[in-house]
């Protein structure tokens, strides 16, 4: 690959360039190479602060889950994994695992992993995982640098890619440790953009089936597929609109999609979706279009220009409504499965709160803020409209494919937070554009002479189309008037300003980017470290310890029930059953688990004796001050139990008269009694922590919990973590209540207050009216 | 495999190597002499009985942590304090951890009795009240109609408690027993006719009794979950010798039987409160495809799995194969997606062969054998079913005929157009499918 990138960018400016051209072929491509390089070794390097701060381990939630799966697949063999049924998840429906995950991340580590072994390179599977992504990333910025080459110029490309390398928006996901789908799937989706282009650019059959092959991986990798699916036929589709329609479009998308089609049904959790479900109609109904296209279009050969228009236009239309028919009948007959949930919230914010609290509950389903923007992006969110406007006006086929990209990511990304990570490489793509058209611009000024130089870099394709090239040369003209205009206009002090300011701009965001990476985006969040007063830093290692200590205490068979978001940490690390975990497929079980916890003490026991819990575990927060624990999520697993139960549970019991949701002395008494709050608190109220505040101060809340004193009726606590993040409790068996005795209180008789003569050294007991054996009288008639 | 049950088998366990060490606690060690019928068949059948009076300041149930008694008489109803280390704590702990206890309250029973029965889940009446029936009185009586004469008919169903069916009735005189009708596991054995009440028998009647007609229960027994067993008995005279060799007689007319029923009964009350009877256990437990010989890591669906399960009954003092035609085994997924009878073969090997449904997850093999005067029998074996592999799934099916037809016509076709294309030769460029 490296050779052919350096090539390019030589052969372009041997017309460029006449006077050195050896010179500056050696030079283009070491500079390039050089860039490439460094953009990889920054982006490894900047995604190290975990590592390195840390240790090497497995981050945050869903990762657990890939390593647990693809240390499985190393350890047995791939056919194994793909039928590995998981009965120590979701207990007790057990979950098949190699129908319900995308496998490319497994299978792309396996296979690193199986190489090096194979060349005697020793390498655990863990490290291999904890750095895939970090590796990934310097794959994308190859990419990315592709990509832009391809939508622009090679100066670009290198800016696009320097920019990718660093981003928070996608370091976000990609930090050493975050092993996770996202990780290798913005390389697979950049890399299927940049040979889509390509194959739209050459109409080849070669490269439209290269695009085939990365979207298979893209669609082995990751669930966002979906979005690639759906951008390539909007793509084709509106340049068939707007009038762009080719034989080169016209082979790369029809190659494209048979072979995608094909090929991601193989994939196993995909299956029969794309054939059946809404998310992939559009493809479909776009291939049917661009038929139907063609062939009108060999029949305007045939026809003479005045009857072509009109059967054009009919036909045409007759065809998309043939099309939208055809989908809206089988949509309605059961065919196609309609639009998913997931899908809907995605136009309607508000859907998922309602009618799917599940995805709402997630905190990266959450609208982005406009401070996210900034924060992920930096001066790339500025310089981007820019870059859209560069692209806009000198338009062609393969940048109306970029301008789709950043349209639509730019709405999905505002949608959900998540979501930021498929806007984040087309920001740094047109920021790039814009950037280096800013340069370009302003450190022209030694070669003026070579005024058309610059833009011949944009259409060196020779397999342009010819209305393509009208369009182009018009626009040209006129740019090239403005920036005659504009370069007599400033002096070389401006000239030199603008520079620097740029520099200083580019500068700062690099600054920007570590600096994000380093605070916010390089928490293993399974590890804790706190800052004391003197910077002193305290590590709070509550997850492993108890994990650790269930791992090592309990049956091995013993059944852990705790909110879904930690069932992959306790298989992963506790090596235990879990109920639920965050593979959130069973919404009825993992309401079963929600209504447990939002339940008093008897009901939840009902619940957990029918699941057969052994242990519960729950997260609390109020010692340390941790706001991610189970008492802040409570009301999701509220609303999530009252989704499947309205009868029993119902949101407004949890709070407070005034409405509020407090766990202080105003709390319901519902919130007072239920399962969680016992066990958040069971003990609290005797702890004080510091001495400015009462004990059972809740540190998280800022609040005095309301129920001091908590019983605990069919659950014993077995384990306390140090700093009482992790609390396990023993659900006591149906044999430990052995008696049901009656109660004080129940009882008909009232003893009389019996006050024990019995003493340290006497222990004689009492009877009372002892008798006296009188000889011929019976005892009991005294 | 999971032994979910290994409680019960610790139990029996060391109910094998326990003697049958019984400590007997009396008010004065005269009721040995009253009652030496009872005591006598006790040591007869093999029971090494230690006798101390109630207020002993040496009592000590265990030491060092081990039960010095596998059984407790506590035949001492005057009780107001237990001396040494014993305590109502003492003593429920006990049965917590599987002990038998036989009490005896009468008319005088003190608190200490009353809290100890109320933790097994029933209640002796207040002091001084005894069962009075006006009309079913025994000849002894002298006038307050507190011997009674309890029917046979009054007996609870259970031939594993009360023994085989009893002719004679039984002499009764002490105080009436009131069982929390809420609690699942609290046995009435014997209740009074519908025609007693339990009252002082002195003090005229101001507010309703406690326990009226049927209520009345004379003799209560509890199997804990863990199997320990109770039996209180309203009446400390039933088990003496004076009732067990009179005769019985209605006052008002009545056949008349030489000798009252309270002996047969009390030797079935102590073979079943001292687990000589009702007592069985789980042996081995295995199942495996049908076919094969070994238990495998997963079944899949749809396959025929055969259970099996060893269940073994004590009889004199040995481990004997039970037999039963009603024992069932239930395959449950949080609710039960098979339940068949297990018919039992010999060497009390319990068997049954049946299929697993389309439906994948973990399950339990639950046998959950409850019988009143047997022991809770519970075996729970987890096995996983798994889906079809990859491989299993039927290869060539009739429907998919028109798809593969369709392939090789398409493969066809795009030979036969390769030809074409090849030999035709035209100015313009012509594109079709690529495939």
């Amino acid at each position: 690959m490296a050779t052919s990138v350096t090539a390019k960018p030589a052969s372009k400016s041997k017309t460029k360039s006449k006077a050195t051209l050896l010179n500056a072929l050696g030079y283009k491509s070491l500079l390039t190479f050089t860039i490439l390089a460094l953009a990889c070794i920054a982006g490894f390097a900047s995604r190290l602060f975990a590592v390195i701060r840390f240790e090497s381990i497995i981050h945050e939630f869903d990762p657990w889950f890939n390593y647990r799966a693809t240390a499985y697949m190393v350890q047995h063999n791939f056919y194994n994994f793909l039928n590995w049924f998981d009965d120590r998840a979701w207990y007790p429906l057990g979950r098949i695992v190699g129908g319900t995950v995308y496998p490319g991340l497994m299978i792309t580590s396996g296979s690193i992993h199986y190489i090096l072994h194979a060349l005697n390179i020793p390498v655990h599977i863990r490290d291999i995982c904890v750095f895939l992504a970090p590796v990934f990333s310097g794959l994308t910025a190859l990419a990315t640098y592709f990509l832009t080459k391809e939508l622009w110029s090679s100066g670009a490309g290198l800016m696009a890619a320097c920019f990718i390398a660093i981003v928070p928006g996608y370091i976000s996901r990609s930090v050493a440790g975050s092993y996770d789908n996202e990780g290798i799937a913005i390389f697979a989706l950049m890399f299927t953009y940049y040979l889509w282009v390509k194959s739209v650019k050459t109409g080849s059959v070669f490269w439209a089936t290269l695009t085939a092959l990365s979207y298979f991986y893209m669609v082995s990798a990751w669930g966002g597929y979906v979005f690639i699916i759906n951008l390539i036929p909007l793509h084709v589709f509106v340049l068939v609109l707007m009038g762009r329609f080719s034989n080169r479009i016209y082979t790369a998308y029809t190659t494209f999609f048979i072979l995608g089609l094909v090929l991601s049904m193989q994939i196993p959790f995909v299956g029969f979706q794309p054939v059946r479900t809404s998310e992939h109609m559009a493809s479909l109904g776009v291939f049917a279009l661009i038929n139907a296209v063609a062939i009108l279009r060999y029949l305007q050969s045939k026809l003479s220009s005045s009857e072509i228009k009109y059967v054009f236009t009919i036909g045409v239309l007759i065809a998309g409504a043939a099309v939208l028919g055809v989908v809206v009948l089988l949509t309605y007959a059961g065919v196609i499965a309609p639009w998913s949930g997931r899908f809907y919230s995605l136009w309607d914010t508000g859907y998922a709160k309602i009618h799917i609290p599940i995805i709402a509950s997630v905190s990266e389903h959450q609208p982005t803020t406009w401070f996210s923007f900034f924060f992920d992006l930096h001066i790339l969110v500025v310089t981007f409209p820019v870059g859209l406007w560069y692209t806009i006006k000198n338009i062609n086929d393969e940048r109306v494919f970029i301008i789709l990209y950043a349209v639509s990511a730019v709405y999905f990304a505002g949608v959900m937070v998540r979501l930021m990570l498929t806007l984040t490489p087309v920001v740094c793509v047109l920021s790039a554009v814009a950037f280096s058209r800013l340069l370009e611009f302003y450190l022209k000024e030694e070669e003026s002479s070579s005024k058309g130089g610059d833009s011949s870099d944009n259409d060196e394709n020779d397999e342009k189309g010819l209305y393509d090239k009208a369009g182009k040369l018009k626009k040209m003209k006129h740019e090239q008037q403005k920036e005659n205009e504009a370069e007599q206009g400033l002096g070389i002090n401006v000239r030199s300003f603008v520079v620097v300011a740029v520099m200083m701009m580019l500068m700062m965001f690099a600054v920007h980017c570590t600096w994000v990476t380093s605070n916010a985006y390089s928490s293993p969040s399974i590890v804790l470290a706190s800052y004391g007063q003197d910077g002193s830093r305290q590590i709070i290692d509550d997850f492993r310890e108890a994990y650790y200590w269930l791992w090592q205490n309990t049956r091995d068979d013993a059944r852990i029930m705790s909110w879904w978001d930690y069932g992959y940490q306790i298989a992963g690390m506790g090596n235990r059953t879990t109920l639920v975990d965050n593979n959130t497929w069973n919404n009825s079980h993992i309401a079963l688990v929600g209504k447990a916890m939002s339940s008093n003490e008897s009901e939840a026991y009902k619940i957990m004796t029918n699941l057969d819990v052994d242990y519960v575990l729950v997260i609390f927060g109020g010692v340390i001050g941790y706001s991610g624990d189970d008492i802040n999520k409570f009301l999701w697993m509220v609303r999530i139990a009252e989704g499947e139960h309205p009868k029993d549970i119902q949101e407004s019991n949890y709070f407070s008269e005034r409405g509020e949701f407090r766990v202080d002395s105003e709390a319901s008494q519902t919130m007072l009694n239920c399962l969680m709050y016992k066990l958040s608190y069971y003990r609290f109220g005797d702890m004080k922590l510091d001495f400015r505040n009462p004990a059972g101060f809740d540190r998280t809340r800022n609040a005095v919990i309301g129920q001091r004193s908590i019983d605990l009726t069919y659950l014993e606590e077995a384990y306390t973590s140090e700093h009482w993040l992790v609390r396990i409790y023993r659900v006591k068996k149906p044999h430990e209540f052995n008696r049901p005795k009656i109660e004080k209180g129940e009882r008909r008789f009232i003893n009389k207050s019996f006050v024990s003569k019995k003493t340290a050294k006497k222990k004689k007991g009492t009877i009372k009216n002892r008798p006296v054996v009188i000889r011929g009288q019976r005892p009991s008639d005294q | 495999m999971a032994l979910i049950y290994s409680f019960i088998v610790l139990l029996l366990a060391s109910y094998i190597n326990a003697d049958k060490e019984t400590l007997v606690l009396l008010d004065n060690l005269a009721i040995r002499e009253t009652h030496s019928i009872f005591f006598k068949s006790l040591t007869e059948r093999g029971y090494s009985l230690v006798f101390k009076p109630v207020d002993d300041s040496n009592l000590v149930l265990a030491k060092y942590g081990q039960y010095l008694y596998k059984n407790l008489v506590i035949f001492s109803p005057s009780v107001e304090e237990f001396g040494g280390s014993l305590s109502v704590e003492a003593i429920t702990k006990f049965v917590d951890d599987g002990g038998n206890i036989l009490i005896a309250g009468s008319i005088n029973s003190g608190d200490v009795l009353r809290e100890i029965t109320a933790e097994c889940g029933f209640e002796v009446d207040e002091e001084g009240a005894a069962v009075i029936d006006h009309l079913n009185y025994d000849v002894l009586d002298q006038g307050k109609h507190t011997i009674i004469v309890a029917d046979t008919a009054n007996l609870i169903d259970a031939p594993m408690i009360v023994g085989a069916k009893k002719t004679s009735p039984f002499l009764f005189r002490g105080t009436g027993l009131i069982a929390d009708k809420e609690n699942p596991l609290v046995l009435e054995v014997l209740t009074a006719s519908s025609t007693a009440y339990s009252y002082k028998p002195d003090s005229p009647i101001e507010e309703y009794p406690h326990a009226v007609g049927k209520n009345t229960v004379l003799i209560a027994a509890l199997q804990a979950r863990n199997n320990a067993r109770v039996v209180v008995s309203g009446s400390l005279d039933f088990f003496s010798d004076e009732f067990f060799s009179s005769p019985v007689e209605k006052a008002l007319g009545g056949q008349k039987y030489p000798k009252s029923g309270n002996q047969d009964l009390s030797d079935s009350l102590t073979k079943w409160v001292f687990k000589e009877e009702g007592v069985l256990r789980v042996g081995k437990v295995s199942h495996h495809k049908a076919g094969e010989k070994d238990a495998p890591q997963y079944y899949t669906i749809m396959e025929n799995m055969v259970y099996e399960i060893e269940i073994e009954k004590l009889s004199k003092d040995k481990w004997v194969p039970f037999d039963a035609k009603d024992i069932q085994l239930e395959f449950v997924r949080i609710d039960p997606f098979v339940r068949t009878v297990l018919k039992s073969g010999a060497d009390g090997v319990f068997r049954t062969e049946f299929k697993i449904p389309d439906v994948y997850g973990v399950y339990q093999l639950k046998v959950d054998y409850t019988r009143v005067g047997y022991t809770f029998l519970n075996s729970a074996t987890q096995v996983s079913v798994r889906p079809l592999e990859h491989t299993q799934y039927e290869r060539f099916i009739v429907s998919a005929y028109p798809y593969y037809a369709s392939a090789f016509s398409m493969m066809g076709g795009v030979f036969l157009f390769s030809i074409l294309f090849l030999h035709y030769r035209t100015t313009e460029e012509t594109k079709k499918k690529s495939e």
